[in-house]
C-alpha cells in the first residue's frame, strides 16, 4: 500500500488542486492540512464557521486515497450499480433537510474527478424504493440521519456492511453534543469502531467553549491521533443594535415590543435580502403581520419560516433565499443550521440574542460573498436587551464561548441501545459493556447501572423477577443476547431515537392545501368558529378531526398561534458579560453605544436603588398594595433563577411560615408574599449558603411535578411508550397510557426504578442547571448583600411586577388548595 | 377518608374519596372502569410495568364496600382491561379477593372493553348485563347515557377536573360529573388515564382531592 507521501498520493493531490484551480478557488491551509491528517490514518475535530470550506476539507480526503489506491491508470467507467465499490463513507448529518445539498455539494468533486462511487441519501425522506435498493447494497458514499444509521444497525448483518468503512463524517457535531440525539451518534460511532478498529472519524463543528470534550465525545475516550484543526479564520463579524430615538421610562420600563417595526423596514429596505431571526414561533408571526401592516408593498417579497410550516412551504423559501428572489425571511432557529444562503447580506436577531455562540452562528448566515462582512443588527424588544448586545460583542471579541456539555450515561438511551444491539447479529455482555464505556457519555457508567439497564431490558427489572415470562431480549446457548421475537423487533425499529415530539395537528385548508402544524393543546382551546393567524396568514377553524384541523380563510382575524416550548435562557457566558457591562455602568463607564442609550435609564435605576452587578447581590424590598415584594438580581440567567427561586422562598419560609408568589426573568426574580419576609434573620441563618443546598433543592422545587413531564421523554426511548405505527389496530391502543399515569405507577410500585432516579437527575441537569446553580451561590456567598428599600419599582423591578407567568410556593394540603381553586373552563352557556 | 353527601334527584348518596358511589336507597356501591389487568397486558407487549396495580385497586375496593356496608356491588363496565391481560396472576388475585366475600352480589354493565377482553370467569359469580340496565329506578350504562328525564350512572369518560387558582396554580383531578340527566363516575382503576371534562351550565363537579371529595365551580 502506497504511503501517504509516495508519487501516487501526489498525483492524487495535484487532481485535487487542479479541480479547486479550475473553479478559480485555491486550497485553503487547513484543508490541505485536513487531507493530510486524513492520509495519515488520523482521526479529528475540525471547527469553522458555516461556509468557510469545512465540506471539502473532509470529502476530498477519502477521494484523494481513492485516487491514490487505484494508481495512475485512469479509473474504470462505471457501468452498473452494483459495480461500484462498497460503503467507504459515512456521512451524518443531523438535518434530513440538509442531505440533499450536502450531496450535490459532495456530488460535484465526485463527478469531476471521475471516481466510479456512487452517492446516496438515506434518511425518513428516502422513497421506499431506494431503501429497497440500498437493502441491497449500500452506495460508496452514504449521507445519513444518526436516526437512519441506528436503523441500520438492527439488520442481521450489520457488522458486514461496513467492512469496507473508512471514514465517518459527523457534520454540525455542535448541533448534536449536549442532547441525547449526539449520545446516539457516539453510541453509533461506537459500536462501527468496534466492527473497524482502524476507521476515521471527522467531525465538523461550529467554534464551542469547550472543543476539547467536543473532540473526546466524538472521538471516544483515550483516541489515537486525534487532531483538531482550526478552520479558516473566521471573517470579520458586526454586532450592533438598533438603538431607539428614545426610551421610554414607563409605563413598561422600557418594553419596546414591535415599535421598532419602521427601523427595521429601513434596514429590509436597504440591503438584498435580509433574515430577521426571532426567538420564538409566535414572535414570526407577530413580526410579520408588524411589517406587512407598516408596509404592503413588502407582502409579497417577505415570507415565514418556522419549524411548524408545512415542510412544502419550508422548502419554497429556501430555494428563494438560495435564488435571492426574496427580500426578508421572518424565522425562528429553523435557518439556524446548514443551507447556505449565499444572497444573504444582513442579519437581524429581535430580542434578546441569550448566548454568544448563537448570535454568532446567525450573524455568520450573511455576508458570504466575497469582500462582504458578516452582520447582525439585533432589535431590542426591552431597552435592557441593548446591556446584551454590548456584552454580546465584548464577549465574542474576547473568545468567550459557551459550551455544551453531553448528557451523562442516559440509561433510557442504554436501554434502547441494547435491543438495537440485540438486533443486529445480538451481543456479549461483556464485549458489549466494554464499547459502551469507550464512549465519553459512558465511560463511567457504573456495573451496577449496566447491569440494572440490561436486566430491565430483558426481565422487565426487579420488579418483574415474578414473571419468567417476561422477556424482551434473551441469552442464547452461545452467550449472545438476542432479540426474544419478531414482534420486539418490529416495534423497536418504529421507537429507534431521541426525538420525542408533541402530538401535533395538521392545519388543512377545506380545499386541500395543508399549511402546517400545531400543538394539540393549542387546538383543544379553541372551537370551531374561531379565529388565529398562522403562516402570516388569518384562519377560522371549522372543524377538527383526526388531528387534522379543517380551516378556511378569514382575512380579519387577531390573535397569533401559540406554542409551547421551553423559554430560553440567558447563558451563563453573557451572563457573566451583561455582569461586567453593568460593573463598568456603576464605574461611569459607558463605552458603545448601546450602554449609552440606557445611560439614562440605569442613572435612575441607580437614583432609586442601585445598579446590580458583581461586586455584591443587590435586594430591593417594596411594600405596595400587592404586599410585600422582594426583587434579587443575581444576573444568571431564567433557568437558574427558576430553582433559585423556589430554594430562596422556601428557605425564608423555613425561617416564618408563608407563602410566596414567584416570577423570573434572566435578570433577576420577585418573591411576593402578604406578610413581609424575615430576610435579615434568613440571612443571617444562611439564606444563600451551599450547605443542604440538595436536600434543599429537592425540598423546594416542585421537582415531583417536574420530573413527571421529563419522564416523558425517558418513557419514550426505553420503548415504554410506543407511538404506533401507520395503521395502527386495537391492540396497539390498548398498550398506550400518558407517560404522566407510566410515571404515578412507577413512582408507587416500584420507587427503585432507575429510570425514575433519571428523569429526577435530569430535571436537576437539565432543567435548573444545578451546576449554574451552585456556581451563583457561591459567587453571592463571597460577596456581600446590598439591600435597598424602596418608594416605587425601580426600571429593573417593573418587569418582574408584571410578569404575568407566575409560581407559587406553599406547604398546604391538597383540599386546602383545591377550596380556593375553580374550574379552568368556562362555564358554557346552556 | 372524607366522604360527601349529596342528594341526587331527591335521593341520598354519598360520593366516597376511594372514587365510588354509594347509594342509600338499595344499599349499592357503584364503580366504573376497574380495568383489571391492564398492566399485564402491557407486560404481555414486552412494556415492563411493575405489578401492584391490581391488588391496590381490590384494597380501595374492599375499602371502600367495608365504609359503606354496602350490599351490593355493581361495575358500570370495563372489568378487565383486555384479553391479553387476563394473566394467570391476576385472575389469581380477584378470585381470592371474589372468596373472601362471597354472599355480596355483583353486577357487570358490559363496557367495551368487556366486549373485546370477555366476561369475568363464571366462577367469579358475577351477573353480566348489557347497558342500558334498569336499576332502582335509575339507569346503568357504561357510555354516558343520552339526554332523558330517566336519570342514569355511567363511567367510560374517565373524567377529571381542570383546577387553576391564583398565581398560576394548576391541578388535574378525577371527578364525578353530574348533568341534569346523570352522573360519570370517575374511572376506579389504579393503572387508568383522565379525560378532561366538558362542563356544561347547571353541570356539577365533585373532584377527589386525596382523601377528600370537594365540590367545585
Amino acid at each position: 500500500m502506497p504511503t501517504s507521501n509516495s508519487p501516487l498520493t501526489a498525483a492524487s493531490l495535484e487532481r485535487v488542486e487542479q479541480f479547486f484551480a479550475a473553479r478559480g478557488w485555491t486550497p485553503f491551509p487547513f484543508q490541505r492540512e485536513a487531507w493530510q491528517a486524513y492520509l495519515d490514518g488520523e482521526s479529528g475535530l475540525l471547527h469553522a464557521a458555516t461556509g468557510t470550506g469545512k465540506t471539502y476539507a473532509v470529502w476530498l480526503g477519502p477521494l484523494i486515497e481513492a485516487m491514490r489506491d487505484a494508481g495512475p491508470v485512469a479509473l474504470p467507467k462505471r457501468r452498473k450499480r452494483s459495480d461500484a465499490p462498497a460503503l467507504r463513507v459515512l456521512w451524518i448529518t443531523p438535518l434530513r433537510a440538509l442531505a440533499a445539498d450536502t450531496e450535490s455539494a459532495l456530488r460535484l468533486a465526485l463527478d469531476t474527478l471521475g471516481l466510479a462511487w456512487t452517492l446516496e441519501s438515506r434518511t425518513g425522506d428516502t422513497p421506499a424504493s431506494r431503501r429497497a435498493r440500498q437493502r441491497e447494497q449500500l452506495p460508496t458514499a452514504l449521507i445519513t440521519t444518526p436516526e437512519s444509521l441506528t436503523l441500520l444497525f438492527t439488520r442481521d448483518d450489520a457488522a458486514s456492511l461496513f467492512r469496507d468503512l473508512k471514514l465517518i463524517v459527523v457534520d454540525e457535531w455542535h448541533e448534536l453534543l449536549g442532547s441525547k440525539r449526539g449520545v446516539l451518534v457516539e453510541l453509533a460511532l461506537a459500536r462501527l469502531r468496534h466492527w473497524q478498529p482502524a476507521v476515521r472519524t471527522w467531525g465538523l463543528s461550529a467554534t464551542l467553549g469547550n472543543l476539547d470534550v467536543a473532540r473526546d465525545a466524538l472521538l471516544g475516550v483515550s483516541p489515537t491521533n486525534a487532531r483538531v484543526i482550526r478552520g479558516a479564520v473566521p471573517k470579520e463579524i458586526v454586532i450592533d443594535a438598533v438603538i431607539p430615538a428614545v426610551i421610554e421610562r414607563f409605563p413598561w420600563a422600557g418594553h419596546l415590543g414591535t415599535r421598532l417595526v419602521h427601523e427595521v423596514i429601513e434596514i429590509i429596505e436597504a440591503n438584498r435580502t435580509t433574515l430577521l431571526f426571532t426567538n420564538t414561533r409566535s414572535q414570526t408571526e407577530l413580526w410579520y403581520q408588524a411589517i406587512t401592516a407598516a408596509r404592503p408593498a413588502l407582502e409579497g417579497e417577505i415570507a415565514l419560516h418556522h419549524g411548524s410550516l408545512d415542510r412544502e412551504l419550508r422548502n419554497a423559501v429556501e430555494q428563494r433565499l438560495k435564488a435571492g428572489t426574496i427580500r426578508c425571511v421572518v424565522c425562528t432557529s429553523s435557518l439556524d443550521l446548514g443551507v447556505d444562503f449565499s444572497p444573504v447580506d444582513r442579519v437581524l436577531q429581535v430580542g434578546s440574542p441569550k448566548g454568544i455562540a448563537r448570535l454568532l452562528q446567525r450573524a455568520g448566515r450573511s455576508g458570504h460573498n466575497p469582500g462582504r462582512l458578516s452582520r447582525v443588527t439585533c432589535v431590542p424588544t426591552h431597552a435592557f436587551e441593548l446591556i446584551e448586545v454590548a456584552a454580546a460583542r465584548s464577549a465574542a471579541a474576547r473568545g468567550e464561548i459557551e459550551s455544551r456539555q453531553p448528557p451523562r450515561a442516559p440509561l433510557d438511551l442504554l436501554a434502547q441501545h441494547l435491543v438495537t444491539c440485540a438486533m443486529g447479529g445480538g451481543f456479549v455482555e461483556d464485549e458489549l459493556l466494554a464499547e459502551v464505556r469507550t464512549t465519553w457519555s459512558y465511560r463511567e457508567l457504573s456495573d451496577v447501572d449496566w447491569s440494572w439497564t440490561l436486566d430491565f431490558v430483558a426481565h422487565g427489572g426487579p420488579a418483574l423477577k415474578a414473571y419468567q415470562e417476561y422477556r424482551k431480549i434473551a441469552r442464547g446457548d452461545d452467550g449472545r443476547w438476542r432479540v426474544a421475537d419478531q414482534q420486539v423487533a418490529m416495534r423497536h425499529r418504529m421507537s429507534i431515537g431521541t426525538i420525542v415530539s408533541d402530538a401535533a395537528v395538521t392545519l388543512q385548508f377545506l380545499k386541500g392545501g395543508r399549511i402546517g402544524t400545531v400543538e394539540e393543546s393549542f387546538v383543544a382551546r379553541l372551537r370551531p368558529g374561531d379565529q388565529f393567524i398562522f403562516a402570516g396568514r388569518g384562519l377560522e377553524l371549522v372543524r377538527v378531526r383526526d388531528m387534522v384541523g379543517w380551516v378556511r380563510l378569514a382575512p380579519r382575524a387577531r390573535g397569533v398561534s401559540r406554542w409551547m416550548g421551553a423559554r430560553m435562557s440567558l447563558s451563563s457566558e453573557l451572563a457573566a458579560a451583561v455582569r461586567d457591562k453593568l460593573a463598568d455602568a456603576r464605574d461611569g463607564i459607558f463605552e458603545d453605544p448601546e450602554m449609552l442609550a440606557v445611560r439614562d435609564l440605569l442613572a435612575l435605576q441607580a437614583e432609586w436603588s442601585a445598579i446590580p452587578d458583581n461586586s455584591a447581590l443587590l435586594i430591593e424590598r417594596l411594600h405596595s398594595r400587592e404586599g410585600h415584594h422582594l426583587f434579587l438580581y443575581p444576573f444568571a440567567g431564567r433557568l437558574v433563577h427558576e430553582g433559585l427561586s423556589s430554594l430562596i422562598a422556601w428557605r425564608l419560609g423555613r425561617v416564618a411560615a408563608g407563602t410566596f408568589s414567584i416570577a423570573v426573568s434572566d435578570y433577576g426574580f420577585e418573591l411576593l408574599s402578604p406578610e413581609p419576609a424575615m430576610l435579615e434573620a434568613a440571612i443571617a441563618q444562611g439564606l444563600f449558603s451551599r450547605a443542604g443546598l440538595a436536600d434543599d433543592i429537592m425540598a423546594s422545587i416542585n421537582a415531583g411535578e417536574m420530573a413527571r413531564r421529563q419522564f416523558r421523554e425517558v418513557a419514550r426511548i426505553t420503548g415504554l411508550i410506543f407511538q404506533g405505527y401507520p395503521g395502527s389496530n386495537k391492540t396497539v391502543r390498548q398498550v398506550q397510557a400518558s407517560s404522566g399515569l407510566l410515571f404515578d405507577v412507577f413512582q408507587r410500585h416500584d420507587p427503585d426504578n432507575l429510570l425514575l432516579h433519571q428523569a429526577y437527575r435530569e430535571v436537576l441537569e437539565r432543567q435548573l442547571e444545578e451546576s449554574r446553580l451552585v456556581e451563583t451561590l457561591r459567587r453571592i456567598e463571597s460577596h456581600p448583600v446590598e439591600i435597598r428599600e424602596i418608594a416605587q419599582p425601580t426600571p429593573m423591578a417593573f418587569p418582574l411586577m408584571f410578569e404575568r407567568f407566575r409560581s407559587r410556593l406553599s406547604t398546604e394540603k391538597l383540599a386546602d388548595r383545591v377550596r380556593r381553586m375553580t374550574l379552568a373552563l368556562e362555564r358554557k352557556a346552556s | 377518608m372524607s366522604d360527601l353527601h349529596i342528594e341526587l334527584r331527591g335521593e341520598a348518596v354519598t360520593l366516597l374519596a376511594e372514587r365510588a358511589l354509594f347509594r342509600e336507597r338499595n344499599a349499592t356501591l357503584y364503580v366504573a372502569d376497574l380495568h383489571l389487568g391492564k398492566a399485564a397486558t402491557f407486560r404481555a407487549e414486552r412494556i415492563a410495568i411493575p405489578p401492584g396495580t391490581t391488588a391496590v385497586t381490590l384494597e380501595r375496593l374492599s375499602d371502600a364496600l367495608q365504609r359503606t356496608e354496602a350490599r351490593r356491588l355493581v361495575v358500570l363496565g370495563d372489568f378487565f382491561h383486555a384479553r391479553a391481560g387476563r394473566h394467570a396472576d391476576t385472575t389469581a388475585k380477584v378470585q381470592q379477593w371474589r372468596a373472601a366475600r362471597p354472599d355480596l352480589p355483583m353486577v357487570l354493565v358490559r363496557g367495551n372493553h368487556d366486549r373485546h377482553a370477555g366476561d369475568p370467569d363464571v366462577d367469579l359469580r358475577i351477573d353480566c348485563h348489557d347497558a342500558p340496565l334498569a336499576d332502582s329506578g335509575w339507569w346503568l350504562h357504561h357510555h354516558p347515557g343520552p339526554p332523558s328525564h330517566e336519570f342514569w350512572l355511567a363511567g367510560h369518560v374517565h373524567p377529571a377536573a381542570s383546577l387553576v387558582g391564583l398565581a398560576r396554580q394548576s391541578l388535574f383531578l378525577p371527578c364525578f360529573h353530574a348533568t341534569a340527566h346523570g352522573v360519570v363516575l370517575p374511572s376506579f382503576g389504579e393503572f387508568t388515564g383522565k379525560a378532561e371534562v366538558r362542563v356544561a351550565g347547571g353541570d356539577r363537579v365533585f373532584v377527589i382531592a386525596g382523601d377528600e371529595v370537594l365540590e367545585v365551580d
